[in-house]
């Protein structure tokens, strides 16, 4: 049993790595770290490019809210006008039959 | 060799006494052979190394003494490993007799009973391969076996037992077939 067991000691040895591993394990922490810092950028990229359509999109709904209320102001002016327009014409009428 | 960033010399005291280079110095041969006993693939096992020192490099900072990061490399090499295996599932099947060896210089013992003792090995089920490696090539005990592979310690005797009579089965019949 002893035997059987020195030989799978023997078999099951340390083996020694290639020799470029060290430096392999180095680059790779290099590379994790700066696409970790490139990742960061582009998400800093991502959420200015966000804000910017938030803020464009705001400021089109405003827009489109003033030209709206223009649009009513406009009708409303017209809609006093012929009011107005009116009111001189039955004012002229009820002042000619008094007259007469 | 690519020369420590800041960030590396500042995890220069993190497990006490042992920078990161120090503790890839002293472990790599260790964690490589794990991986490359289990997988019998040197380009797998060299993935599979480096990526255990890329967690190392994250995870020292909490590793508390040299024992516990050799404890930890053991354990997350042979987790990695399994996972490995899983995941490459059946495409993962070496022809055992073309795989090329690492060279070892002054390799002891008979090196034809060697590598046949390896493709034996190679060819059990992956815990109870993973029990023999840790078992043989690290000569832990069954208890630190159990706490690596976080398994109760009879599993891992049971495995040692089965698999030594596996072993020394099919060691005999070749040996009769030579003969």
């Amino acid at each position: 049993m002893e035997d059987f067991e020195r030989q799978l000691r023997n078999a099951l040895a340390r083996k020694e790595q290639p020799p470029s591993f060290e430096a392999e394990v180095f680059a790779a922490i290099a590379a994790g770290a700066s696409s970790r810092r490139s990742f960061w950028r582009w998400e800093a990229v991502a959420a200015s490019a966000l804000m910017a359509a938030a803020f464009w999109a705001q400021h089109e709904h405003a827009i489109r809210d003033r030209a709206a209320g223009e649009a009513a102001k406009s009708r409303l002016q017209l809609a006093l006008k012929i009011t107005v327009t009116e009111l001189s014409k039955i004012q002229q009428t009820v002042r000619t039959s008094t007259e007469e | 060799m690519v020369p420590a960033s800041s960030a590396m010399e500042a995890k220069a005291e993190a497990a006490p006494g042992m920078t990161f280079a120090e503790m890839l110095k002293a472990n790599q041969s260790m964690v490589f052979s794990l991986a490359y006993h289990l997988l019998r693939d040197r380009g797998a096992a060299e993935e599979v190394a480096q990526d255990v020192f890329l967690r190392l490099f994250r995870k020292i900072d909490d590793l508390e003494s040299e024992k516990h990061a050799t404890f930890w490399l053991r354990r997350v090499t042979s987790h990695r490993c399994i996972d490995y295996v899983r995941k490459r599932g059946s495409r993962f099947t070496i022809a055992l007799e073309d795989t090329a060896e690492p060279s070892i210089a002054g390799e002891p013992g008979d090196p034809l009973l060697n590598r046949r003792l390896r493709q034996l090995i190679a060819a059990l089920p992956e815990k109870p391969r993973m029990v023999m490696v840790l078992r043989y090539q690290e000569d832990l005990t069954p208890e630190e076996i159990s706490s690596v592979l976080e398994m109760p310690v009879r599993t891992v005797k049971s495995h040692l037992h089965r698999s030594l009579a596996i072993l020394r089965e099919k060691i005999e019949r070749s040996m009769g077939e030579i003969r």
